[in-house]
């Protein structure tokens, strides 16, 4: 598959996100079951190994492919690149404002209705940080994939 | 195939011009390859600064590198 540097660093991020990330929602939405201090622990635990991690493959993976690709790496994104980076930036933009919307709808529903936050699904630590988060990672998520598709596309 | 509305007879002028590579037009018009490759197979229809140092690339106006060709029904 003939690939341009840009598109390769989008598969770069894309994965990394997904496994690294992916890994980070799996056991933190298992942990509704846990006492509240516990999963606090537990949580501040798996988010600290994530940001270290998503750095560490983010830069080696990242460096590897400037290495191999110095040219490309040297001139940066030509005009395509950054029509592409756009497209997919506003694809993101959308996913991004939905999940907020969707945190700030939860708040006021609770705060109008405090009897809802005793339901056993709310009871995860931090749990508006997570749907913020998680919010913000599915909008990388589009982001890189929207990249992807409009590359393999031509845009 | 292609369906957007400008044409381009590139793979020909690079023919024309000593079997000039992809990568050699990529590099005297400041943009990537894979590029190119879009531009020349009607995937991607390039800005008009990129289109005239295409065609200037090649020693020849914009309108005989590139043609508007707009569906008519």
């Amino acid at each position: 598959m003939d690939m341009s540097f840009k598109e390769k660093s989008a598969w770069i991020s894309l994965v990394s996100t997904l496994l690294i990330f992916g890994y980070y929602f799996y056991h933190v939405f298992g942990l509704t079951n846990l006492p509240t201090e516990e999963a606090k622990s537990v949580i501040a635990g798996l988010a600290l190994k994530a940001i270290i991690l998503i750095i560490i493959v983010e830069s080696v993976f990242h460096g590897m492919l400037s290495m191999t690709n110095r040219k490309a790496a040297e001139r940066g994104a030509d005009e395509r690149d950054k029509s592409i980076e756009l497209q997919a930036t506003s694809y993101s933009y959308w996913v991004l404002t939905i999940g907020v919307m969707f945190c700030l709808g939860r708040m006021v529903i609770l705060e109008f209705n405090p009897e809802f936050s005793e339901h056993r699904s709310f009871q995860m630590p931090f749990l508006t940080v997570h749907i913020l988060l998680f919010s913000f990672i599915l909008s990388e998520v589009i982001r890189f994939a929207g990249q992807i598709v409009l590359y393999r596309r031509g845009f | 195939m292609s369906d957007l509305p400008i044409k381009n007879k590139i793979r020909e002028c690079r023919f024309f011009a000593d079997e000039m590579t992809q990568q050699q037009l990529a590099d005297q018009v400041d943009v990537t390859r894979q590029t190119i490759m879009a531009i020349e197979k009607g995937k991607y229809s390039p800005s008009l600064e990129v289109a005239f140092k295409i065609a200037h690339a090649f020693g020849k106006s914009l309108d005989e590198v590139f043609e508007y060709l707009p569906e008519v029904d």
